[in-house]
C-alpha cells in the first residue's frame, strides 16, 4: 500500500514515488518501434503476455489484496470474452464497435461476479474457495452447451479487430490491425497501464484499507466497523471487471474466442502460481511472476524449441527431446525451488502479505 | 429509575444523561446445554469506568461478544442510549430484498424457459433467414416463442419443420417453399387442436400441404398444442419459486447481519480483544486509519485523517512507531495499538477485554492511566480485567460474574468486601 516505509508519519500524504513503473511503461511503448521482432510474431506473443498481466492482476485483487482464494478466474476470463465476441461478431445481428462491446464485457463480467459472490459472503477459507472452483466449472460446462449462444464446442468466431470501420486520417484501423500487430501491442499495454494504476490508486484508497483489513483479520475488521460484506462484494466486482476486461482483448487478439476449455481450471492455477510466484498482494510481482510463467511459456518454450532443431539435437521432433515436452516439468520445479527458498515471492509487498489466505477456520474470536 | 416516555426523554437533556449509556436486559447465552451467561442485567451510566469480573470462564468474554455482536445471544436486549443496536429494516432493505429474488427469478426462468432456446427464436433463425432481428420485431418472435409456434430451420441442403427451440423435429423438406408452407398447415391444425375448431383456418385450406399435416401423428400435434401451455407453465412456475428462494435468501442475509460486529461498530461501540487481534501485515498508522475510515457513522466527517491518526498513536505512546509493521511491535505496543484502533472508531463506548494481561507492573499502571483519560475525554468504558489492583483503581463501578450469573454490583469498596465474591474467587472454607 502507498504508505511511506520510514518512520515519519507524515510523509504518509503524499504517495509513494512512482519509481518503476514510468519509466517501464515508456519502454515498453517504445520498444516494438526499436525493436524489430516485435513488429512481427513475438509482438504477438507479448501482446498475449500483456492479457494474462491483466488477469493475474485481476486475481491479485481477489487473492492479494483482499485475501480470499479464487480458484475461478478463468470463468471471468472467459464471461468478458464470450460477451464481447457476441457483441461484435458478423454472425451476430449486435456488431458494437470495440469501445462498447469492451465495456459491456467488463460489465457482465463484473456482473457475473457480483452473482457469485452475494450468496457466498459468509463463507470463509477453504469453503469460499471450493465454491469459486464450482463456479468456474459450473461456467465453463454452460460455456460449452448453450450451443446456440455460445457455438459450443466450435466457439464464436471471427470477432472483428478492434476499430473496424474506422478510419482515422485516412488509415483504415481495422486493416491496421491485421496487419500490423503492433497496433495490438500498444492497445494491450495501455490497457494494462490503465489497469496498473488503477490498482495503484485502489492500494492506497478506503476501499483498499478495508480490503487489507478484511484479509489481516475479518473479524477485527467487522468490529472496527468495515463492512467486510460490501467490501468482500467489491472485490469481486473489481476483480472480475478486469478479468472480463483481459477476457475481451483476449479474444479480440485471436479474432475468436476458441473453445470453452480455453476458460478451464488449468488456467485459474496457472494465474494463480504467477501471482503467488511474483508474491502476492504485490503488483510488480505479479507482473514479473506472469512475464516468467507464461512468458516461459508462450515465447520461450517455442523459441528452445525451434533452436533445438536448428543445432540438429532435436531433428525428428520428438516431444522427448524438445523442450516444450519438459516445460511443465520445470515449471513444476520451478515453483518448488520458490517455496523453498523464497516463499514470500520474487517482490513481496512490505506489508508482507506473502501468505496464502487462512485455511478455513481462522475465526471466531 | 423512573422510566419517561420515549418523546418526553428526547426533549430533556438531564433525564437522557440519567439514562445508562449501555443497558444489557437479561442476556441470556446457552452453547448447547451449556449456559454461558444467565440473565444478565448490566447498566453502564455514561462517563463512568465500569468493570466486569469473575474466574476464568465466567462468561465476561461471551457478553462482551454479545455486546459486541460477535455472538448471538439466546436470548436478551443490548440497548445503546435506550435504542437496541440493530439495523433498521429500511425501504432500501426491502427494494434490495425484492430485487434479489427477481433476479434470482429471472435466472431460474431462464433456465426453465431454455434461454438457448429463446437465443435460436429471436437472434439467430431471423439472422439465418435474412432478416435481421430488429427492436420492432423483437416482441413479436419473443410471443411466437412463447405460443411454443413452430418454425423453420435449415440444416445442410434440408428445411425441417422444428419446435421453436429448434429441439423436435417434426417434418424435413427439401426447399424453403415446402418447409413454409408445412409449417404454416402444421400450425393452423396445432392452433386449431389447442383452441377448438374454427377459430383459425382450419389445415385443409392449405391444399397439398394438408395432406402432410394428415401424415403427422394425431399425438404428435396434440403434444405441440400443449406446448405454449406447458412453457408458460414452467416459466411462471420458475419465476416463482426462484423469486421466493431468493427473497428468503435475501432476508435471511438481511437478518443475520442486523447486528453484526461492523453495525455495533458503527453504532459507536468499540472493543480490544483479549488476544490481541490487530492488522498485523499493515503499519500501526494504517491500522488507526481502518478505525477512522469507517467506525462511527455518527460523529463528525475528519478533514485530515492522517493527522488525526497520528494524533491519535501519540495519545496512547506510540508516536515513534507509525510507519512499523503491527506485527513488529511489542507486545505492550501491541495492546496499546489496539486500543488506539478502537478509539480511532471514535466510540461512545468503549469495551476493553483484558487491557493488561501479560504486563508488567509499570506498562499496567500506565494503561489504567489511559483508561482514566480516555474516560475523561468522553468514552465510557466497559472493562474486562484480572488484575484487581487495576480494576479497583481505576473503576467506578464493579459488576462480578460466576457461572454466567452476576453475583454482585457494586463500587469497589462494596466489591472487596462481599462475602459471594470472596467466596467466588477463593472458594468456600473447609472448616
Amino acid at each position: 500500500m502507498a504508505v511511506p516505509h520510514d518512520a515519519s508519519a507524515s510523509a504518509g500524504r503524499r504517495r509513494r514515488p512512482v519509481r518503476w513503473e514510468l519509466p517501464a511503461l515508456v519502454a515498453a511503448a517504445v520498444a516494438p518501434l526499436l525493436v524489430p521482432p516485435l513488429g512481427g510474431g513475438l509482438g504477438g506473443q507479448v501482446t498475449i503476455l500483456f492479457i494474462y498481466a491483466i488477469l493475474a492482476l485481476a486475481l491479485n485483487v481477489m487473492v492479494g489484496f483482499t485475501g480470499i482464494l479464487h480458484l475461478g478466474i478463468a470463468a471471468l476470463f472467459g464471461i468478458g470474452g464470450y460477451t464481447a465476441a457476441i457483441l461484435t461478431v458478423p454472425t451476430l445481428p449486435f456488431g458494437w464497435p470495440f469501445a462498447a462491446a469492451a465495456t459491456a464485457a467488463v460489465a457482465v463480467a463484473a456482473g457475473a461476479g457480483l452473482l457469485l459472490a452475494a450468496p457466498t459472503l459468509r463463507l470463509r477459507g477453504d469453503y469460499l474457495a471450493i465454491v469459486t472452483l464450482g463456479f468456474g466449472e459450473v461456467v465453463k460446462v454452460a460455456l460449452r452447451n448453450l450451443e446456440e449462444i455460445t457455438g459450443g464446442m466450435q466457439g464464436l468466431g471471427p470477432v472483428p479487430p478492434p476499430g473496424a470501420a474506422l478510419e482515422i486520417g485516412g488509415i483504415d484501423l481495422g486493416r491496421e490491425f491485421v496487419v500490423d500487430p503492433r497496433w495490438f501491442y500498444w492497445l494491450a499495454l495501455a490497457a494494462l497501464a490503465a489497469v496498473v494504476s488503477g490498482l495503484r490508486w485502489l492500494e492506497g484508497s478506503r476501499l483498499g484499507r478495508a480490503m487489507a483489513a478484511v484479509r489481516e483479520d475479518e473479524l477485527a475488521a467487522a468490529a472496527v466497523g468495515v463492512p467486510v460484506g460490501r467490501v468482500k462484494l467489491a472485490a469481486f466486482a473489481i476483480s472480475s471487471a478486469i478479468a472480463g476486461l483481459a477476457g475481451c482483448l483476449y479474444v479480440t487478439s485471436l479474432s475468436t474466442t476458441a473453445d470453452p476449455n480455453t476458460y478451464d481450471f488449468q488456467r485459474s492455477v496457472l494465474m494463480l502460481c504467477a501471482v503467488i510466484l511474483g508474491g502476492l498482494g504485490s503488483i510488480p510481482g505479479t507482473l514479473a511472476g506472469v512475464a516468467i510463467l507464461v512468458g516461459f511459456d508462450t515465447v520461450l518454450a517455442p523459441r528452445a524449441d525451434a533452436w533445438l532443431q536448428q543445432v540438429g539435437l532435436n531433428t525428428t521432433g520428438s516431444s522427448i527431446l524438445s523442450f516444450s515436452g519438459w516445460r511443465l516439468a520445470v515449471f513444476g520445479m520451478v515453483l518448488i525451488v520458490m517455496m523453498r527458498f523464497r516463499p514470500e515471492g520474487l517482490l513481496p509487498t512490505r506489508r508482507g502479505a506473502g501468505k496464502l489466505p487462512p485455511a478455513a477456520g481462522n475465526s471466531e474470536n | 429509575m423512573v422510566r419517561f416516555p420515549r418523546r418526553r426523554r428526547d426533549r430533556s437533556l438531564e433525564q437522557t444523561a440519567a439514562d445508562p449509556l449501555l443497558s444489557v436486559d437479561r442476556l441470556t447465552v446457552r452453547f448447547g446445554g451449556l449456559v454461558a451467561v444467565a440473565d444478565l442485567d448490566l447498566d453502564v451510566e455514561q462517563g463512568a469506568i465500569a468493570s466486569l469480573i469473575g474466574p476464568n470462564g465466567a462468561g465476561k468474554t461471551t457478553a462482551f461478544n454479545c455486546i459486541s455482536g460477535i455472538n448471538r445471544p439466546t436470548r436478551g436486549t443490548v440497548r445503546l442510549d435506550g435504542r437496541r443496536v440493530a439495523r433498521p429494516f429500511t425501504p432500501v432493505a426491502f427494494w434490495g430484498i425484492v430485487a434479489i429474488g427477481l433476479l434470482t427469478g429471472l435466472l431460474v426462468a431462464a433456465v426453465a424457459i431454455d434461454i438457448d432456446g429463446v437465443w435460436l427464436a429471436v437472434v439467430k433463425r431471423p439472422m439465418a433467414a435474412g432478416e435481421p432481428p430488429r427492436a420492432a420485431t423483437l416482441g413479436r418472435r419473443l410471443r411466437s416463442y412463447f405460443r411454443w409456434e413452430l418454425a423453420v430451420d435449415r440444416l445442410g441442403a434440408s428445411w425441417r419443420v422444428v419446435t421453436p427451440d429448434g429441439r423436435e423435429v417434426v417434418a424435413i423438406r427439401r426447399s424453403r417453399e415446402d418447409a413454409s408452407r408445412l409449417r404454416d398447415a402444421l400450425q393452423a391444425a396445432v392452433t386449431a387442436r389447442r383452441a377448438g375448431p374454427g377459430t383459425v383456418p382450419e389445415a385443409t385450406d392449405f391444399g397439398d400441404a394438408a395432406d402432410a399435416v394428415h401424415a403427422v401423428d394425431g399425438e404428435v400435434l396434440d403434444r405441440l398444442a400443449a406446448g405454449k401451455r406447458a412453457i408458460r407453465l414452467r416459466g411462471w412456475t420458475a419465476l416463482a419459486a426462484g423469486w421466493l428462494v431468493g427473497a428468503a435468501g435475501g432476508y435471511a442475509v438481511w437478518r443475520r447481519g442486523r447486528r453484526s460486529p461492523e453495525v455495533v461498530a458503527a453504532a459507536g461501540i468499540a472493543r480490544t480483544f483479549q488476544n490481541i487481534r490487530l492488522f498485523e501485515g499493515m503499519t500501526a498508522l494504517e491500522n488507526v486509519r481502518v478505525g477512522l475510515d469507517w467506525g462511527h457513522r455518527g460523529s463528525r466527517r475528519i478533514d485530515d485523517p492522517e493527522q488525526v491518526a497520528t494524533e491519535i498513536l501519540a495519545k496512547v505512546g506510540l508516536a515513534g512507531e507509525a510507519g512499523r509493521r503491527a506485527g513488529e511491535l511489542a507486545y505492550g505496543d501491541r495492546r496499546r495499538l489496539e486500543i488506539a484502533r478502537a478509539l480511532a472508531t471514535r466510540p461512545r463506548l468503549l469495551l476493553l477485554d483484558e487491557p493488561t494481561a501479560g504486563m508488567n507492573p509499570a506498562e499496567t499502571a500506565a494503561v489504567a492511566e489511559l483508561i482514566r483519560q480516555i474516560r475523561d475525554s468522553g468514552v465510557t468504558v466497559l472493562l474486562i480485567e484480572h488484575h484487581m489492583q487495576t480494576v479497583m483503581r481505576v473503576s467506578d463501578r464493579v459488576s462480578v460474574l460466576d457461572h454466567g450469573v452476576k453475583i454482585a454490583e457494586g463500587t469497589p469498596r462494596e466489591i472487596r468486601r462481599d462475602e459471594r465474591v470472596i467466596k467466588a474467587y477463593l472458594g468456600e472454607a473447609e472448616a
